[in-house]
């Protein structure tokens, strides 16, 4: 606890030092560290707290709202003494909800009032507004440095100009095989494949690393690894969330999200069209897709809710959601009250409110003029062929009866299971289609029969509910806006317009921050968060593409930028990269190029003992991290490995197997119909996600609930990840499908055999050792499963085995079992 | 071992906080691992990287002198009648039928509002007999006689309180004191405070029982914003009780070590090349695993329970059923298992078909009320109930007006309700907490849920206002910045 009385104890040690001669109080010596641990945080140049500064003498004489703080001469009568000691009419004891100044710091203070509170005249304030609160400077230096040849951009002159500083030497450059494996994995989101490990590593070309970097960057699944990072703010699903979770339709964002990274749309626009693209002059579909960002709020469907607070809490969601995902700030603590750190008022949450507070939640029809005919027309088929069907129907109702009398059991058993249900119904209770069912068994030859049977399945198959996606549209009627007390919103205060957080916009030029009032727009909010002289969106922005490079932030703290949050371990590199995003017009894959092409990027993750002490945590950036793949690139890498992957990119989200009984985890026990065909083995991102019981495997790999905005996932290590590898039925697949892969295309050798299967999990070649270890096992496995062949068996699925026996098989299975659950196969290096 | 709990070193590192640090500090000597062969082609020898394995559940100190070690929580889901239960009010029958005076409901918020706002809202009386039992004299109604052949062993908190009115909100509120998601669960932080006493089995357990899951479902043992490590992990009534513990068709138990063998030789050597002490988790990982896949099903095979016992809860051969999950609750407490939730739906009486206050609460009563008065009475007989805290309650109570749907029922009340609680610590054979003549709020002892909750952590030796983890900049709490222990609990 408390670094706070820590900090005390030592500002009362150094006094007691000072304090033990006679002479007059040394305000800059004894006064000002008292009041910059006591009173600084509210009171200096970053907050005001009732418009009262203590960081120098004048400011205190001055005093704030309740008059002068202290009156030269005379401590008693001094409003600071007062305050410090609890006893000021109106006033809380201060510091405010902190340990009370002991009596001796008092009788300081007091004596040094008494003496007439002398200063030095030029006294300045000392603390400035916190760095984030600060634009970056237009142009920031690039320093020197010494090893001019490890360069490669200047990124890398300020990791090694700092580095230089303490002695410490860059880690080496990573083989190439770790670098192409790295790159694909931060880039697209997938492991290289081998042929594209052999083709870089034989590429001798001075330029084949940047060839490299421009063909991921073009490379289509780029759009789906960059914006699965922004779903993760948006906390997209597929469904309502809370106890109904019903299913929503929102995947046209989500796909709008993946094709702005492909296009590579700046990040100016890709902002406003989220925000406000509903907005915008003559609004495009697309654009007003994407304000589908702000309808991934949860939605309650439990009866005997008061619909206006969740809507009022989706707006909530809305304010806290912009203010981590482009200012960095925790401002949802100023929903109840003044923040505690930060300088933002409880009223200037709710001036943010009042941007986003005026809007209607559509669903947003998306078919084209074609696809609505043809709906239609499946409509009027359907409706045609079921007045057919009808009629056969009612003249087929005795013949019916007759049949199902005559049936025997050994009949009723050959039926298809269908009709066999439909029998169990009682004739009256029978639906349409379960009627159908029955007539299908005695008018199998009657082709007008059979032709309207199939229209109508026809007509079934085309008729579908119309694409839509839910976007967001402005009200025409604004609706009022107020300041919630204590964050209740039955409790109305004073009434807001909507406004900008004056901390923020204090250093903007005011041409760029619109006066508060009520004619400003949700499209004013997006265009003040990308305004280039915001302090914080572009910081805040390059910082976390940096985290997806690093595995962690230049700010630690990715999401608080405010002055409880972590500094900047390279804050002039920090602030380049801001200004050269905006210079390179807000180009991701700029920042993406530059990043990965600099000298610190290409490092060697391995650990270096002699650093151990010096900078344990890579604060240095004396080489790269290696850290385990987000879930959906667990599952993906693997898909890759196995040869299973399906690269189709978006369209609605897929059911892919999952294990028994997930979904009676939750209130309504939904139905999961495992996809058809390939989409089984899409990429984890099309996963449907139901927030009441989402996928198991991705959520035990850290996927975020998306129930609020997440923007750093954590990363945990757990026996459940485990258990999920090597058991999970669909991961059990993956390892028959990279069998059923090594033994079709790999060299018979046995060599060459374990070579490839471990390439394609971790593109390197097996150690000695490692390939030894791997050899010992298969062969003992070959022969335990030549001793048991129904274990053989129960592990190889006939329609994979082809022309491998089967006791092979199962033995690559348990050697793909293997290499399919290693570290290093679910980690980038 | 330095405490993290102490030395959140907020700067030092997230990783630092998330997971590494308690990890690699609470290194567990499982043995070293031999692997000469693997070695040979490295720099490092044997003994330099000398492997100790790390238990991710290691126990760690709490704040003081724990009262008990583990928790077992009943969670009532959907609302039970504390006024059919524990809250006797004659007054209320005597007044049946008259609407509840104006200066009770003015300004009051409720589901179903417009019911209310269409109809004044009249008052219901029940129809259950009550009766004083035991050396208490504690209330209980008809609907509970077993539970009321256990009072003198449980305290009866009357004067709950909460702040939210719809179940999935009040839910998350009772589980992690927000309504709001994204807060990690009771389960999840006291994990997170002092890991778990079982090897083999998971330090947070949740068990389901009832026509369907709760209302919010995995949200209500969320881990939230800790790691993924502590969340709830469910205990499943069908099929293999923990998600993908058996192994695949065709793999042995053998099989499945010799495997795992192979990873931890191959992990290891990638830990010596690369010096990264996450794949020493990562093994460890895998250990555990191994070790859940034999405990979990010794776990929920009850054959070495006695017929006595299996009486005694009411357990038929067979049945999923919250009797069965209060005697796998026992069991998982014996095994060292921290927190163990169990879920009974559906409490909801509202009415409506299958929500009436007639025979489907009589049914649901008769679902929960041998099994739990059969825990605590086993608890007690074996020593366990002294290390181990009861908690009985839903995640709100229900009105004293009735509301008409198919049948008479009652709305959703917040004001006022009831919990009970048992074991070690807690004050035993007492009523806590008074309310008014229409049960409709506390008149003396209001317990809110941020109390509930620090009284709980203070039961387990943690002091809530310290338990904290630090998430965007600020140090959270399960309390919140509310909550004080509800004194009058404690013997």
């Amino acid at each position: 606890m408390s670094s706070v009385n820590q900090r005390l104890g030592i500002v009362a040690a150094v006094w007691l030092t000072v304090t033990g001669s006679a002479e007059s109080v040394n305000y800059m010596k004894e006064i000002k560290p008292i009041l910059s641990t006591a009173c600084y945080q509210c009171h200096s140049a970053t907050q005001q707290k009732h418009n009262l500064r203590v960081d120098t003498a004048t400011s205190i004489l001055k005093g704030g709202d309740h008059g002068p703080a202290i009156v030269r001469g005379k401590s008693d009568e001094s409003l600071l003494i007062k305050a410090v000691q609890g006893v000021a009419k109106d006033l809380s004891r201060m510091p405010f909800k902190k340990a009370p100044l002991d009596e001796e710091k008092i009788a300081l203070l007091k004596r040094w009032i008494d003496e007439g509170a002398k200063a030095p005249a030029d006294e300045k304030p000392d603390a400035v507004l916190h760095w984030s609160f600060v634009p970056p400077p237009s142009t920031v230096a690039v320093p020197a440095v010494k090893n001019k040849k490890w360069v490669r951009n200047p990124i890398d002159n300020f990791i090694l100009a700092r580095l230089e500083k303490q002695k410490i030497k860059p880690a080496k450059e990573a083989d190439k095989i770790t670098l192409i494996r790295r790159l694909y994995l931060d880039l697209i989101g997938l492991p290289p494949k081998i042929s594209d490990v052999d083709t870089f590593v034989n590429d001798h070309r001075a330029d084949a690393y940047e060839r490299l970097v421009e063909q991921l960057l073009s490379n289509p699944h780029y759009g789906e690894r960059q914006a699965r990072h922004w779903l993760d703010a948006a906390h997209y699903a597929d469904s309502n969330g809370f106890s109904v979770d019903a299913p929503r339709q929102i995947w046209k964002y989500r796909d709008w999200v993946i094709n702005a990274f492909n296009k590579d749309l700046p990040f100016d626009e890709f902002t406003i069209e989220q925000i406000a693209g509903d907005l915008l002059p003559k609004a495009t579909t697309e654009q007003r897709v994407a304000t589908g960002f702000y309808r991934n709020t949860m939605i309650n469907q439990e009866g005997g809710i008061d619909k206006e607070q969740f809507r009022i809490e989706s707006v909530l969601d809305r304010v806290n959601t912009t203010g981590t995902t482009w200012l960095g700030l925790t401002i949802g603590c100023s929903q109840c009250h003044d923040h505690k750190f930060d300088p933002l008022m409880q009223k200037e949450y709710y001036q943010l409110f009042a941007f986003l507070n005026n809007q209607d939640e559509p669903d947003l029809e998306l078919l084209s003029n074609e696809e609505k005919q043809e709906i239609e027309t499946a409509k009027k088929h359907m409706q045609e062929a079921e007045i057919a069907l009808n009629i056969y129907i009612k003249n087929t109702h005795d013949e019916i009866v007759k049949w199902e009398k005559a049936l025997t059991a050994e009949q009723t058993a050959k039926l298809k299971l269908k009709v066999q249900q439909s029998l169990v119904i009682p004739a009256g209770k029978r639906s349409f289609k379960e009627k159908l069912l029955l007539v299908d068994q005695i008018r199998k030859e009657d082709e007008t029969y059979k032709h309207e049977r199939a229209k109508l399945a026809r007509a079934e198959a085309k008729n579908r509910e119309a694409d839509s996606t839910m976007v967001l549209q402005e009200r025409k009627e604004a609706r009022e806006s107020f300041l919630f007390i204590k964050g209740d919103f039955t409790r109305h205060g004073d009434r807001v317009s909507p406004g900008f957080p004056k901390i923020v916009q204090q250093q903007m030029p005011a041409s760029a921050t619109p006066a508060a009032g009520t004619n400003l727009t949700r499209l004013d909010l997006a265009k003040w968060l990308v305004e280039p002289e915001n302090p914080l969106t572009a910081r805040v922005t390059v910082n976390r593409i940096w985290m997806h490079c690093f595995g962690k932030g230049l700010v630690e703290t990715d999401n608080d930028f405010g002055t409880q949050g972590s500094a900047p371990t390279h804050p002039a590199l920090l602030d380049w990269l801001a200004r050269e995003f905006t210079n390179q017009k807000w180009s991701v894959k700029q920042m993406h190029r530059l990043i990965v092409m600099s000298a610190t990027y290409r490092q060697s993750s391995d650990a270096r003992r002699e650093l151990k002490d010096v900078d344990p945590y890579n604060k240095l950036f004396a080489r790269q991290n290696r850290f385990r793949l987000e879930a959906e690139v667990v599952r993906d890498s693997e898909l890759t490995a196995s040869g299973l992957l399906t690269e189709k990119i978006g369209g609605p989200s897929v059911f892919p197997p999952i294990p028994d009984g997930v979904m009676k985890l939750g209130q309504m026990n939904r139905e999961w119909n495992v996809s058809p065909g390939d989409d089984k083995y899409r990429r984890g991102m099309y996963t449907f996600f139901y927030r009441a019981t989402p996928p198991p495997a991705l959520v035990v790999f850290d996927a975020p609930d998306s129930s609020t905005v997440c923007t750093r996932r954590l990363r945990s290590n757990t026996p459940l990840q485990s258990l999920t590898l090597l058991n999970e039925q669909s991961f059990v697949e993956l390892a028959q499908g990279l069998a059923s892969r090594v033994l079709s295309e790999a060299p018979k050798e046995g060599k060459a055999r374990l070579d490839y299967a471990f390439r394609l999990c971790l593109s390197r070649h097996p150690e000695k050792s490692e390939r030894e270890r791997l050899a010992t096992l298969l062969d003992a496995e070959k022969r335990n499963f030549a001793a048991a062949p129904t274990e053989a068996k129960a592990l190889a699925p006939k329609e994979l085995i082809k022309e491998a026996d089967v006791k092979e098989f199962a033995a690559w299975t348990t050697i793909s079992r293997v290499l399919l659950n290693l570290d290093e196969t679910i980690s980038r290096e | 071992m330095s405490h993290f709990l102490n030395n959140p070193n907020h700067t030092g590192g997230l990783e630092d906080v998330t997971r590494r640090h308690f990890f690699s500090k609470c290194a567990l000597g499982l043995g070293g691992i031999a692997l000469a062969s693997l070695l040979s082609d490295n720099k490092l020898s044997a003994a330099q990287q000398g492997v100790k394995l790390v238990n991710p559940f290691e126990p760690k100190q709490p704040h003081f002198g724990p009262k008990v070690k583990n928790v077992i929580y009943l969670f009532m889901a959907g609302g039970p009648s504390q006024l059919e239960l524990f809250d006797y009010k004659p007054d209320l029958v005597k007044y049946n039928g008259q609407p509840i005076p104006k200066s009770y409901i003015e300004g009051k918020r409720f589901a179903f509002m417009d019911t209310f706002v269409k109809d004044p809202p009249k008052l219901l009386g029940t129809r259950r007999k009550f009766a004083q039992h035991g050396q208490s004299g504690a209330h209980v109604s008809e609907m509970f006689p077993y539970t009321a052949g256990i009072v003198d062993d449980i305290s009866i908190l009357k004067t709950c309180a909460t702040d939210v009115f719809n179940h999935a909100p009040a839910k998350l509120f009772m589980n992690t004191g927000s309504s709001q998601f994204g807060r990690p669960s009771m389960g999840a932080w006291v994990t997170y405070g002092i890991g778990s006493e079982c090897q083999n089995l998971p330090g947070f357990v949740v068990l389901q029982s009832g026509p369907r899951g709760p209302r919010g479902g995995a949200m209500n043992w969320t881990s939230g914003f800790l790691p993924t490590t502590y969340q709830g992990v469910p205990l499943r009534g069908q099929g293999e009780p923990i998600l993908n513990l058996s192994n695949p068709k065709g793999v042995t138990a053998q099989r499945q070590r010799d495997t795992i063998d192979a990873i931890r030789d191959l992990n290891l050597k990638r830990l010596v090349a690369t010096g990264d002490e996450e794949i020493r988790t990562r093994i460890s990982a895998y250990e555990m695993a191994y070790r859940m896949q034999t405990s979990a099903p010794d776990l929920i095979d009850l054959s070495d329970e006695s017929q006595a016992t299996l009486d005694l809860y009411g357990i038929k051969e067979g049945e999923g059923s919250f009797a069965r999950n209060c005697l796998l609750a026992r069991r998982l407490v014996e095994r060292g298992s921290r927190f163990v939730q169990l879920y009974h739906t559906n409490w909801d009486s509202h009415g409506g078909p299958g929500e009436d206050l007639e025979k489907s609460f009589e049914k649901i009563c008769k679902e929960v009320d041998q099994g739990q008065a059969a825990l605590v009475k086993d608890l007690k007989q074996r020593g366990l109930l002294e290390d181990t805290l009861v908690v009985w309650g839903g995640e709100f109570g229900r009105t004293p007006m009735g509301e008409n749907r198919e049948s008479t029922g009652r709305n959703h009340h917040i004001d006022t309700f009831t919990m009970w609680f048992a074991g070690g610590g807690v004050k035993a054979g007492q009523v806590v907490g008074e309310t008014d003549e229409f049960g409709f709020s506390p008149v003396t002892d209001r317990c809110h849920v941020h109390d509930i909750h620090a009284t709980i952590l203070h039961l387990l030796g943690l002091e809530h206002t310290k338990l904290t983890f630090r998430f965007q900049g600020r140090d959270f709490r399960l309390t919140d910045v509310h909550g004080e222990v509800i004194k009058k609990l404690l013997s």
